[in-house]
């Protein structure tokens, strides 16, 4: 019993870290019909930024602030100095060619300024050690990381949901048009929502690189489940992010448990039987 | 329209190729006129090591030990300047085999060095064998290439996965305890490292309690698999991991506090020099063989150690002593054929080739076409302020057994 809830955790763990990532590429889709292949380039950088914050300051909560402030003004110029030009139903392949451009631009960046070792970030102080939970020892800052996903997860679905600047995005995943058409600078809503989505990819990045420190090459591992989260949930959609988290999470965890030998296959079976369920995803609306 | 461009493009692509072969046949008796009777120019070696993604710092440390034996022979030997022709080897064999055939092609090195990963040597291997092209590897260590898939053309300058575990399965049965936990990335290389600690380590009267074999190369959160071994009441746990997922693995190893409980013994890559300062304290104590130690007490380790960290501003790590050792290899063979690159001449004067090593004895085996040398027990402790590798024991000399009746 110990032992499955300590992996229950684990599995909550990796969800959560996984619905910040995917949250932010499944809303920058969701809006621009964008996908953004820099998203793990953006990840790995937020990580990065907050190492040498870090080192500099030595407090986390300045580089949970600053590192994706940094890369959410990377994306915006990125946004407004090149996607912008790249917009419309049929330039997909251009969208793609320029963001993986800019991700191996951002690896190569991260290669020259901090060098190809792998770097290892401590957990902050405040929440180092162990507590104990239903009979198991679990270190804090992984606890923590689930309230922090939980909170990000619930502070979002206020930002859709409840607020103007949320009903705009949703009118705009609907039809950008349209919004444009009411009297709203969709162009700057895009530009905003841009940066939130590679700023969620930094903040992903900081609170990640504890758990799975930093190094070339993680921000390909990261983009595919990140992708792979976005496809099981439904293209566009917060709920489907963190549903979709939630399942590869537990999936990831248990299959890694259980089967270690095979739970990279059963990762992308349980992607696979999703689809074949639910083509559009757990909660895609957008029919094909 | 189309059909004109088409045409005058095929035009202009036969006369380059006319062109090409034309030239080739004008030069190669010329080339061949001036070849083994009186070299001239520079011996042209072509350095094929990781410079992007995973594995780029082990390709920076082995070029960086290479050049800096060379720079000490003034770029010397037989008689010829060496001249150093560096490719990118990627991480996969997708990316490296291009860059081999154009060292061996385009550029007509003499020999070909480096490779670091394994996968990238397997698939390189028929190439050289078939193309009789000399391929010294300073790295990657799949045990089938000085075994069943052994070549006349591929030489090692660096071990087998086989030879820095063995020797540590008898230690740690006596020293540590019976009962195991191994957790190896599930590709050739950790399927080496497993078979050859646990064939020594049964022998000796231990058992393995649990084997876990964890996806490669994306080891993702390693949180799952700690978990598992927190619960599996062994005595110790043996891993080989190394870079990225050393670290992650580590850290989680730490974190759920088995540090100082769990004893944790390993390849020594996974505790190396390269890693240790992302692994901070979590690393002390553990325990680890393999054929070199930043503080290994000999002559020559103790003029390696202190020269490339001035000259580099870097701590040197085993693979910046196997790309040391690559230039010394390199420039003993080239002295003794007289700078004579005939590819079965250099073949000839390998086997046997012998020096002391920073790493300490080193011969280079004819039968196994791979080192015979020390391997040292280690551990992490804090010297002059940071964690280093200290020898422990020295395990004694080991050689490849050349097949796989040993693990």
């Amino acid at each position: 019993m110990e032992a499955f809830i300590t992996q229950l955790l684990n599995g909550l763990v990796t969800s959560m870290l996984l619905f910040i990532v995917a949250a932010g590429l499944s809303l920058i889709f969701g809006l621009m019909d964008v996908i953004n292949l820099a998203h793990g380039a953006f990840y790995l950088l937020g990580g990065y930024v907050a190492l040498t914050v870090m080192e500099q300051s030595g407090e986390f909560w300045r580089a949970l602030i600053y590192a994706p402030l940094i890369v959410a003004l990377l994306g915006l110029i990125i946004e407004v100095v090149f996607l912008r030009r790249l917009y419309g139903r049929h330039r997909h392949l251009e969208q793609v060619l320029l963001m993986f451009g800019v991700a191996l631009i951002v690896t190569d960046f991260i290669r020259a300024t901090w060098g190809a070792f792998v770097e290892s970030v401590p957990n902050p102080e405040l929440l180092s050690g162990h507590v104990t939970i239903f009979n198991v020892q679990y270190p804090v800052y992984r606890l923590s990381l689930i309230g922090f996903g939980l909170m990000l997860a619930f502070l979002l679905w206020l930002f859709i949901e409840r607020t103007r600047l949320g009903a705009i995005v949703r009118a705009g995943v609907s039809d950008a048009q349209m919004v444009g058409g009411l009297g709203i600078d969709v162009q700057r809503v895009f530009a905003a929502m841009f940066a939130f989505g590679t700023a969620l990819a930094a903040l992903a990045g900081v609170v990640g690189a504890p758990i799975f420190s930093l190094y070339p090459g993680l921000d390909s591992e990261v983009l595919i489940l990140a992708l792979v989260v976005v496809v099981i949930g439904g293209l566009g959609t917060l709920k489907g992010a963190f549903y979709g988290s939630l399942v590869i999470g537990l999936a990831d965890t248990f299959g890694k448990a259980a089967l270690p030998e095979f739970s990279r296959f059963l990762l992308f079976a349980v992607m696979a039987a999703v689809l074949l369920i639910r083509p559009t995803g757990l909660f895609g609306q957008k029919g094909g | 329209m189309t059909v004109k461009t088409k045409a005058r493009l095929t035009r202009r692509q036969f006369l380059k190729a006319a062109g090409l072969t034309a030239g080739a046949t004008a030069a190669s008796p010329l080339l061949s006129a001036c070849g083994p009777a009186a070299p001239a120019g520079p011996v042209k070696i072509g350095v094929l090591l990781p410079y992007s993604a995973v594995y780029a710092e082990l390709g920076n440390s082995i070029e960086k030990g290479m050049r800096m034996y060379l720079e000490e022979k003034n770029s010397e030997a037989g008689g010829r300047k060496i001249e150093l022709i560096t490719e990118d080897e990627g991480a996969t064999p997708d990316e490296a085999t291009p860059k081999a055939k154009k060292l061996v092609e385009q550029d007509e090195v003499d020999l070909v060095t480096g490779i670091v990963s394994s996968g990238v040597l397997g698939a390189l291997r028929d190439y050289f064998d078939q193309n009789k092209k000399l391929l010294i590897c300073s790295n990657a260590g799949a045990n089938q290439l000085s075994r069943q898939a052994k070549t006349p053309y591929i030489w090692r300058t660096s071990f087998t996965n086989w030879q820095p575990n063995w020797p540590v399965g008898p230690w740690a049965a006596e020293n540590v305890g019976k009962r195991v936990f191994v957790s190896v990335p599930d590709y050739a290389a950790g399927h080496n490292m497993r078979d050859a600690f646990l064939n020594s380590f049964q022998a000796a009267g231990g058992e393995a309690v649990g084997l876990q074999l964890t996806p490669f190369p994306n080891i993702g959160d390693p949180a799952p698999y700690i978990t598992e071994i927190a619960n599996a009441e062994a005595d110790f746990l043996y891993c080989f991991y190394s870079g990225g997922q050393a670290v992650t693995f580590l850290k989680a190893y730490g974190d759920f506090g088995l540090a100082g409980q769990l004893p944790l013994l390993s390849a020594g890559f996974m505790v190396e020099e390269d890693v240790l300062p992302a692994h901070g304290d979590y690393a002390l104590g553990v325990r680890s063989g393999l054929h070199w130690a930043l503080y290994l007490d000999n002559p020559e380790n103790k003029t390696f150690s202190p020269t490339y960290q001035a000259k580099y501003d870097r701590t040197p790590d085993v693979f910046a002593v196997q790309g040391y050792d690559t230039g010394r290899v390199i420039v003993e063979m080239l002295n003794q054929t007289q700078g004579d690159t005939n590819v079965d001449k250099m073949i000839d004067v390998l086997g046997g080739i012998s020096f002391a090593s920073p790493r300490g004895p080193f011969t280079l085996d004819t039968a196994t076409q791979n080192p015979k040398h020390h391997i040292y027990l280690r551990d992490v402790q804090t010297v002059d302020g940071a964690p280093h590798n200290v020898v422990l024991a020295d395990l004694g000399e080991v050689v490849d057994p050349g097949d796989d009746s040993k693990g």
